[in-house]
């Protein structure tokens, strides 16, 4: 195993490499992406498709007097038109949201109820005739107030959904806690901070964006193409909308373009591609436009007001926090059906709260329907956000550096597992030592030397640090299902003579590495070749039951189905190999990769002869080695990390660099250390993005203001910062190889690191907090505000 | 609409079709040329996915370009970068580094990347995030990106690395 | 987005006959600002086909109009409702006539767009000055028309 071909990353890990997990595999699934030869979804074309595009409504909030499509259906290669009127005659109207609270329009039906929202779908012989078509499609709209917040949505001045039984614009409440206990600790505590936190809506933007193909083929059977990064709950929530049963829905997702929860939704425009296929009986293809992509989902969105209480020595004793949450017109939220607000549970953090308490209620308003995930667990990150940003408010209120007031508070690593106040049981953690080792690193204590004499000078140089806790995984079934299924997940292994072999699941990657991560954990488990596995995702044909790749599910869930089955196999391999070796199973010993027959050195087994044996000389048992294996995880993990951002602050222009940034994470066992930093590198990437410049925002008149990739900005290479790494390993106590996770850490995680080491920059000025995104000219604004009130003074 | 019949030369085969003004040159190298390695993602010149080179060694965002205006020009896209099944210096270094996650950038990106060395052999880290600052990847967060760069100038400025390589 | 508009033109004609002119649906539509086609549909409700170029948002606009003559031939309320290629704006403007009594007339005019899809959004950054010169140019139209009669 010591010729497997591997990167060179610079992170620095705890963990010796194995035989196959903890080494840096280059990827099996490269060479055809560097060739362009991925197959991705407009690059699969069926013979005799129509385009398919979609109307979308300019208006946020109207009522649809009438559709005239006379003139659209005049272009040349016009083939049809679809509003709700149709989809209603065929009962496919309305889709069921995936927590099962509420549903949603697939077209507008009667009124719309935010900006770009989907009115008709026009198919065509071209995608040019398409397009042209939707330029012709008049509809009357008689405009209605517009309720573009949720403060005013909760006023229920104007109802939003007459439709529902319920008349009022708020959706739910949640909460979790101990409210009298957190009021009474909070009112007897020397200290209480509170402050207003702002997690504003954002967008995944993966670069590719959604699409479909659907076709029905010769025997009446749904050929369904499409980006998802679940599709086995998409043939559910298709068998669920259409009443098709499973066997006769086949669904695809091919190589995706980047998804980092954007592709989680089933969007109204695959609905209206498979009943176009349905009912004019031809393929139809449809790919969003960058706008489209942005207009239909979003992340985020929540209001939120924390308190803490503290003593005048900086021990915790209360936290509480109320939160407004911003839903759109449909609460499409994916999240679990028992957790409308998600993890957000995971706001008390890396601390030790003797008592918390978490409120939330859910609005509607007319903005675009969604709440999934952008690179995060279910509010994972607005949770981190939240407690990470107010440590920062609470050290600065008491004086205390921020990392001893971290300190003086963490989870003790012989707390766990930790029983949070807000009913999380936390597996494992070390928040010290990470954090020790991230401020040696960084050299902590230097920095703040240094920020000394520059703030001497006059300049804004600021030092931020996050010291977050993560709860990933969904999960155990007695908590977790989305649509009523339960959130494990499942693995099928099967070896084939020569020692190679075919892995799948029912996740599915999007960029994650899966075909590589997942032959090494199979392949350490038997002591077979990483190389010589094949790994299949995506195809609801021949992969087992999973709830997909999303939430940092993949390694908790399938990564644990893997393992488990590969275990499978063994033990079957133990029988055949006994039987070459006429040895009782009992005798034998599976060390160093190989059976050994205990007391008789020299005599074994490897793998690789048991796998041949298996087919050639299994003896009286059952031939063939292979195994199927579904894993309900008992717990969730929780991946913790520490990290720290060094930024200097341009006094005159508001304009914020960041100096350096040190991720230290903590993941538990990592599989593949190359492949783990580039989901580091790649999640900072997005928390740099959600920090300083990404903002779906809306004007007073509903309009969305963040529309394309001019409006919406994606960070390029020039200004996002050079990446520093490292990691430390707890390994999970509960998973069959102590992994936890990793590829949203980083965006759950940075936030606070950025928004604090800006913050840190001006207090001397007196700037207490700024919401996201700390835009230059957000920041130019705080520094001048506070420029003038001292000069005032 | 009316058609205007277009030809070019894709990786130095000529490829002719019959196309309304209004298509784009990314379609009509996906669509008329089979070549699906370049992509399309944003349909506003800012993400660089759509990455070809004109001419030699000049990029351009086929999104914004119509297929007309390369009539008679030469394009080079990402399939014809490795050739008899081995790799060229940047997708091998692309590899090496762990330069690509998702792959949707990957062939824009290396393009540009060769347009860069072009100009530049010898690139410094900053040189490298300006001159790749029109391509933009949601997954790598760009430091494994100039690592490859890096490799990649490395062996393309000394080519028997790149012939060692092949031992 | 919303925005408001206002200003005032001096017209060299009569109270009367500027009533005239603004009640006239092919009169006031050959005011806008590049109108392409108007079709009159009666004597209050027209369609003019418009135009537009705002920063990378081009193309023709189809408007649907519609003349509210207040009684007292004071005061002229127009709705302007209309798009295109995904965008929308809603006009709602007046004018009041005040006879100067020498033959000419003041055309005291305000005005409030809403504007909505990506007209208000990819083009924000210059549309309040575009807009301004629409309406402006509208009235000032009127009175060049007018005063050619």
């Amino acid at each position: 195993m010591t010729d497997i071909a591997q990167g060179s990353p610079e992170i620095v890990t705890e963990q010796p490499a194995k035989f196959a997990m903890g080494k840096s595999m280059k990827r099996k699934e490269d060479p055809r992406f560097l060739q362009g030869k991925g197959n991705y979804i407009d690059d699969i074309n069926l013979k005799g498709q129509l385009y398919m595009a979609l109307v979308h409504s300019p208006y946020p909030h109207a009522n649809i007097r009438g559709i005239d499509s006379s003139e659209a259906m005049k272009i040349p290669g016009a083939v049809a038109v679809v509003t709700s009127k149709e989809l209603n005659a065929y009962n496919v109207g309305w889709l069921p949201t995936f927590h099962g609270l509420d549903k949603q329009m697939v077209l507008a039906d009667g009124k719309v109820l935010y900006q770009y929202q989907e009115v008709a779908a026009v198919y065509a012989e071209t995608r040019e005739a398409a397009y042209d078509m939707i330029e012709l499609v008049e509809v009357d709209y008689e405009p209605l107030e517009v309720v573009n917040n949720p403060f005013k949505a909760m006023k229920d001045d104007v109802l939003l959904r007459p439709d529902r039984e319920a008349k009022t614009n708020h959706i739910y409440n949640w909460n979790v806690g101990d409210q009298g206990a957190t009021d009474a600790a909070l009112a007897t505590s020397d200290h209480v901070v509170k402050q207003h936190v702002v997690f504003p809506r954002v967008h995944a933007a993966p670069l590719e964006p959604c699409g479909c193909i659907a076709e029905f083929d010769v025997m009446g059977r749904l050929q369904f193409y499409v980006t998802s990064q679940a599709p086995h709950v998409y043939r559910t929530a298709l068998f669920l909308v259409l009443g098709i049963p499973e066997d006769k829905i086949r669904v695809i997702s091919p190589d995706l373009g980047g998804g980092f929860g954007n592709k989680v939704p089933v969007y109204p425009g695959y609905v209206c591609a498979i009943a176009g296929a349905l009912v004019l009986q031809r393929p139809v293809k449809w790919i969003e436009t960058r706008t489209e992509n942005l207009t239909s989902s979003f992340a985020r969105d929540y209001h939120m007001d924390i308190e803490i209480g503290a003593t005048k020595e900086g021990k915790l004793t209360a936290l509480k926090v109320n939160t407004v949450a911003d839903h759109g017109a449909f609460d499409a939220a994916a999240d679990p059906s028992k957790y409308p607000a998600g993890m957000f549970g995971i706001v008390s953090g890396s601390y030790d709260f003797p008592v918390a308490y978490a409120n939330l209620d859910a609005y509607f308003t007319n903005k675009q329907p969604g709440g999934v995930a952008y690179r995060c667990s279910f509010r994972v990150t607005e949770a981190s956000y939240l407690i990470e940003r107010a440590m920062d408010i609470v050290a600065d209120e008491l004086k205390m550096d921020p990392t001893e007031l971290r300190r003086k508070n963490f989870i003790q690593k012989e707390q766990f597992p930790y029983k949070s106040p807000l009913n999380f049981t936390y597996d494992s953690g070390d928040y010290e030592h990470t954090m020790d080792v991230a401020l040696e690193k960084i050299g902590y204590k230097q920095l703040l030397e240094e920020q000394a004499e520059k703030r001497a000078r006059g300049e804004l140089m600021g030092i931020g640090i996050s010291t977050f806790t993560e709860v990933t995984g969904a999960g155990p079934s007695k908590h977790f299902d989305i649509l009523g299924i339960k959130m494990f997940d499942g693995a099928e292994i099967r070896i084939h003579p020569s020692g190679s072999g075919i892995i799948r699941t029912g996740t599915k990657s999007q960029g994650q590495g899966h075909e590589t991560t997942w032959a090494q954990i199979v392949a350490e488990e038997l002591g077979l070749d990483p190389q010589n596995f094949l790994v299949e995702e995506g195809d609801t044909d021949t992969a087992p039951y999973g709830l997909g790749t999303y939430a940092s599910r993949s390694t908790p869930v399938a990564g644990g189905a893997l393992a488990l089955a590969a275990r499978k196999i063994r033990e079957k391999a133990r029988k055949i190999a006994a039987h070459v070796l006429e040895v009782s199973e009992h005798d034998l010993e599976w060390k160093d990769y190989a059976f050994h027959v205990m007391g008789a050195p020299g005599k074994t087994i490897t793998m690789k002869e048991v796998a041949f044996a298996a087919y050639t000389n299994p003896g009286d048992n059952e031939p063939g080695l292979e195994a199927t294996l579904y894993y309900d995880p008992p717990n969730m993990v929780f991946p913790h990390g520490t990290y720290v951002a060094v930024v200097d602050v341009d006094r005159d222009t508001g304009e914020t660099k960041v100096r350096r940034f040190l991720a230290v994470d903590d993941a538990g066992t990592i599989i593949n250390p190359m492949i783990v930093e580039g989901q580091i590198h790649g999640g900072l990437t997005e928390g740099f993005a959600i920090a300083f410049m990404q903002e779906i925002a809306y004007d007073e008149a509903g309009n969305n203001l963040a529309t394309n990739f001019t409006d919406y900005l994606i960070p390029t290479s020039l200004e996002s910062p050079h990446w520093e790494t490292a990691a430390t390993c707890t390994p999970s106590p509960h998973h069959p190889i102590g992994a936890k996770s990793v590829g949203e850490s980083p965006n759950v995680g940075s936030p606070a690191a950025f928004v604090n080491a800006v913050i840190d920059a001006l207090s001397p000025l007196g700037v207490r907090h700024i919401d996201m995104p700390l835009t230059r000219e957000k920041v130019w604004a705080a520094i001048r505000t506070a420029e003038n009130a001292v000069a005032a003074d | 609409m009316n058609e205007v019949n277009v030809s070019m030369k894709i990786n130095g085969k000529t490829v002719t079709g019959s196309v309304e003004s209004r298509v784009l040159l990314a379609h009509f190298i996906r669509e008329q040329g089979g070549l699906t390695g370049t992509h399309v993602g944003c349909d506003s010149s800012s993400c660089g996915v759509c990455t070809v080179l004109l001419d030699g060694y000049t990029p351009v965002k086929s999104c914004t370009m119509y297929a007309v205006m390369a009539d008679g020009h030469e394009i080079t896209t990402v399939e014809s970068l490795a050739v008899g099944g081995k790799l060229h210096p940047m997708q091998q270094a692309f590899w090496d580094q762990h330069g690509l996650q998702c792959g949707y950038c990957t062939p824009g990106m290396m393009l540009s990347s060769i347009a860069l060395l072009k100009q530049n052999p010898n690139p410094t880290e900053h040189e490298i995030r300006e001159g790749l600052s029109g391509n933009l990847c949601r997954c790598t967060g760009y430091n494994n990106i100039v690592k490859a760069v890096q490799q990649a100038a490395q062996v393309m400025n000394q080519p028997e690395l790149a012939a060692a390589a092949d031992d | 987005m919303k925005l408001e508009y206002n200003g005032s033109e001096q017209v060299p004609l009569s109270k009367p006959a500027v009533w005239e002119f603004i009640n006239d649906p092919q009169k006031v539509a050959s005011c806008l600002p590049d109108v392409q086609q108007v079709t009159v549909h009666d004597p209050k409700n027209f369609d003019a086909l418009v135009s537009i170029g705002l920063g990378p948002v081009r193309g023709k606009f189809k408007f649907k109009i519609t003349l509210e003559p207040q009684e007292g031939g004071n005061r002229m309320n127009v709705r302007i409702s209309g798009g295109g290629f995904g965008s929308v704006v809603d006009l709602l403007a007046g004018a009041d006539l005040k006879d100067n009594g020498d033959n000419t007339t003041t055309l005291d005019w305000s005005g409030a767009a809403t504007m909505r899809g990506p007209i208000a959004t990819v083009g924000g950054r210059v549309l309040d000055s575009q807009a301004q010169k629409l309406i402006a140019g509208t009235f000032a139209n009127v009175k060049t028309r007018m005063a050619g009669q």
